[in-house]
């Protein structure tokens, strides 16, 4: 799930970051970082199920306690197995990995997410996972080709299954936008639309409501806005996208946030980045980019407020080439250090394929890529409705066959923290769009790779 | 190293400027003090506006948390400490005593081991005592995250990963330069014949520290006894990197718990136990202060 992290927080984990990326570039090969380099071991994952493995994933008290529940149906499954659980929220988590990482000493089964795989991937930190497809293993068939992709590496090898899709769409004040008499977008609407409909909006809303928060600097925007036109995010460890079409994506942002249809650019720097502070959850913007599964707890703190107010979410706009609504998977990833890899490729494949267990998670973390599982949940009158929509959107954006985007090395770190100081120095009035293209192109592609 | 020079302080303080409005002076003693309150209570308000508005948040619904500057809360409500204690595989009860057994142990470790250092540093003779002293200094100069790395190897292979010693024994082997620098400079100030008079009625370099150094040095220890307190209770990266098992948790990573930024976090839970956890801080503060002044009022030498 999509995550804008703070700049102090930012900096101390890319600090952490660069100092395990350096340990381990300095013992490769050594006992410290497992079996590395060329000879790269590979394990097809069958074998005895017994012993102890250590799990670990990101998440809060509600997410630990289904998390707990479905491991505990493992070891009742397989009464000869342990798991040793790990749990940190989602910066802490990847800061404690990194160091895990440099120590050898990752758990055997990692939860790990597309955009941060292949971080670890290109250091051979990680066992490829299709030789135990293979073996069967693990039983990956109920998840959907374009969803099981987003778990490859650049070199075509399956390093993580997907267990959970997070999408990006946009939350729309469903009242405020009523009022306006411009609605909710309907289905299939662009980008032009999406211009033309804030702008359009925001003549009839309250003064001290936008239209939406300034978008020029979220790279989830660009992403949806690069793949609607066609156009690759990354080609060879490099960004793919001509200049031009940045030019333009800014530009759109830029006429939007001097016109006042945005809030400031001062407003959007202080926002929080908690689901619960975010401007659309308290009403401030009528329209914001947002994972899709941030509806829940933003609606809870809509209704603390007391305004009636009701949020929706749609896919994002669509382009010339059709939807550019990526999917954010989370998955499991087997570490090459790990000494228990049948185990490990037992509870994955329990993770994905066990009835009761999808039951009980409830799509937690994204929408549940396993197709039957999804259809239950769907089915299920239980379920609260606005999880339901979460998980129809994911059917609608699944519907739309996704763009698949494997993120280089260094994506978190270089292309998104770039992307986004490039479009503050645009809007806070430091440089020209053309300059701030230019420079951005030239820093994220000498990190990226 | 060559004895501090030691001056005794002859000098009176300063006299304070009188307070006025504009060009007028306040005269009157009890309208200075009036004023003087004011002021100072205005800027402790500002001060603890935000703990008060975290105290008040901590008594809201989880889902009015932050839709009020408000303290007063309208709809009162006790949920947050109920479910907060509980909440997770653990209670609050096992995280606060996981956090005061490492604390303490720190607390003991930093005191007994810094106070050691110091008094080799600023008391004893051997050789390379200047350069093993900057080499201390020096480790000053190196940041948290350079050291994180290769701390986390070495107690990896120890087997010490899920044990609270990589927290606690580098706290016995005075690892915190700070401290013992803190220390070096409050012993040099000592004075020496107090030293030399306990030499001669039989004390060796242990009896001078046990009976002359430790009893003038409380204010000191006092100090390092409250900011390790203060540092090892809030500290959250050390734990989460060696202690992941979640009945090993410290407090600051129970908190942690109840914050997901990919999903639903429990805001009001979580201020309510903020709330409670800066409680031993704040009870730890106000008694170590009475020995820091009942360190300086003893030690009147100085």
């Amino acid at each position: 799930m999509t995550r804008y992290i703070g700049r102090r927080r930012f900096l101390a984990g890319a600090s952490i970051t660069a100092a395990a990326v350096l340990v381990t570039a300095g013992c490769g090969g050594t006992s410290a970082t497992g079996e590395t380099g060329d000879g790269q071991d590979t394990h097809d994952g069958t074998g005895e199920v017994q012993g102890d493995i250590v799990f670990a994933w990101w998440g809060g008290g509600a997410r630990n306690e289904v998390t707990n529940a479905v491991a505990d149906l493992f070891e009742e499954a397989n009464p000869d197995v342990s798991v040793s659980r790990e749990s940190a929220d989602w910066g802490d988590y990847w800061d404690r990995l990194n160091v895990q990482a440099s120590g050898g000493n990752m758990p055997c089964v990692t939860q790990t997410q597309a955009r941060q795989l292949n971080d670890f991937a290109s250091r051979n930190l990680l066992l490829p996972l299709d030789p135990m497809v293979e073996s069967g293993a693990i039983d990956v068939s109920t998840i959907p080709d374009d969803v099981l992709d987003s778990g490859r590496g650049p070199d075509g090898e399956l390093y993580m299954v997907p267990y959970g899709a997070a999408y990006d769409a946009l939350m729309v004040n469903q009242t405020l936008a009523e009022e306006t008499g411009a609605g909710v977008p309907p289905d299939g609407y662009d980008w032009e639309y999406f211009f033309d409909w804030l702008a359009e909006a925001q003549d009839d809303l309250p003064d001290d409501v936008a239209a939406a928060n300034v978008g020029g600097g979220r790279p989830n925007y660009l992403i949806a806005y690069v793949q609607a036109h066609g156009e690759e995010m990354f080609a060879d460890g490099q960004i793919g996208f001509p200049r031009e079409l940045l030019v333009d994506f800014w530009t759109e942002w830029e006429e939007l946030r001097e016109s006042g249809v945005t809030n400031t650019a001062d407003q959007w720097a202080e926002e929080p980045s908690a689901s619960e502070q975010s401007y659309v959850a308290q009403g401030a913007v009528m329209a914001d980019v947002q994972p899709g599964n941030y509806l829940t707890p933003a609606q809870d703190t809509m209704d603390g407020q007391d305004t009636g107010q009701q949020l929706v979410t749609v896919p994002l706009p669509s382009g010339p080439a059709g939807s550019g609504n990526v999917l954010i998977t989370s998955g499991f990833s087997i570490p090459a250090s790990c000494d228990n890899v049948s185990t490990a490729a037992a509870f994955v494949d329990f993770w994905i394929n066990d009835d009761e267990g999808a039951e009980v998670f409830s799509s937690s973390n994204g929408a549940v890529t396993n197709a039957d599982h999804l259809q239950q949940q769907i089915d299920n009158p239980e379920l609260p409705e606005l999880k339901r929509h979460e998980l129809e959107v994911y059917e609608q954006i699944v519907g739309m066959s996704p763009p698949v985007i494997i993120y280089p090395p260094g994506y978190q770190a270089t292309f998104e923290a770039a992307f986004t100081r490039a479009y503050e120095e645009i809007a806070f009035g430091r440089k020209s769009i053309e300059q701030a293209v230019d420079d951005f192109f030239a820093e994220a592609n000498a990190g990226l790779g | 190293m060559s004895r501090a020079t030691y001056t005794p302080a002859t000098r009176t303080p300063p006299r304070a400027p009188r307070l006025r409005f504009g060009r007028t002076p306040v005269r009157s003693p009890l309208g200075r003090a009036v004023v003087r309150h004011a002021m100072l209570l205005t800027v402790i308000a500002i001060m603890l506006y935000p703990l008060f508005w975290m105290v008040g948040a901590s008594f809201r619904p989880n889902n009015e948390v932050f839709t009020t500057l408000g303290i007063w809360p309208s709809n009162f409500t006790l949920d947050n400490y109920t479910e907060g204690w509980t909440s997770g595989q653990f209670s609050f009860s096992r995280y606060f005593l996981n956090s005061l057994v490492i604390t303490g142990l720190s607390v003991v470790g930093n005191v007994v081991a810094c106070m050691l250092a110091a008094y080799a540093f600023a008391r004893l003779d051997f050789p390379f005592k200047r350069v093993l002293f900057a080499i201390m200094l020096g480790t000053l100069l190196l940041p948290y995250h350079v050291t994180l790395v290769p701390q986390y190897i070495m107690f990896s292979e120890l087997q010490w990963i899920n044990t609270i010693l990589p927290l606690v024994i580098p706290k016995f082997l005075a690892t915190d330069a700070f401290f013992i620098f803190l220390m070096v400079q409050f012993i040099r100030v000592l004075p020496r014949e107090m030293d030399d008079a306990a030499r001669i009625d039989g004390c060796g370099y242990w009896g001078i520290f046990r009976r002359i150094i430790v009893p003038l040095s409380l204010p000191a220890m006092g100090t390092v006894a409250m900011f390790t307190f203060i540092f090892t209770w809030n500290d959250f990266l050390g734990p989460l990197l060696y202690l992941s098992r979640p009945d090993m948790w410290t407090v600051a990573q129970g908190l942690n718990n109840f914050v997901d930024a990919t999903g639903q976090s429990a805001f009001g839970p979580l201020l309510a136990m903020a709330t409670l956890s800066i409680a031993p801080i704040v009870g730890f503060f106000l008694v170590t202060q009475r020995l820091l002044v009942e360190g300086i009022a003893t030690s009147g030498l100085k």
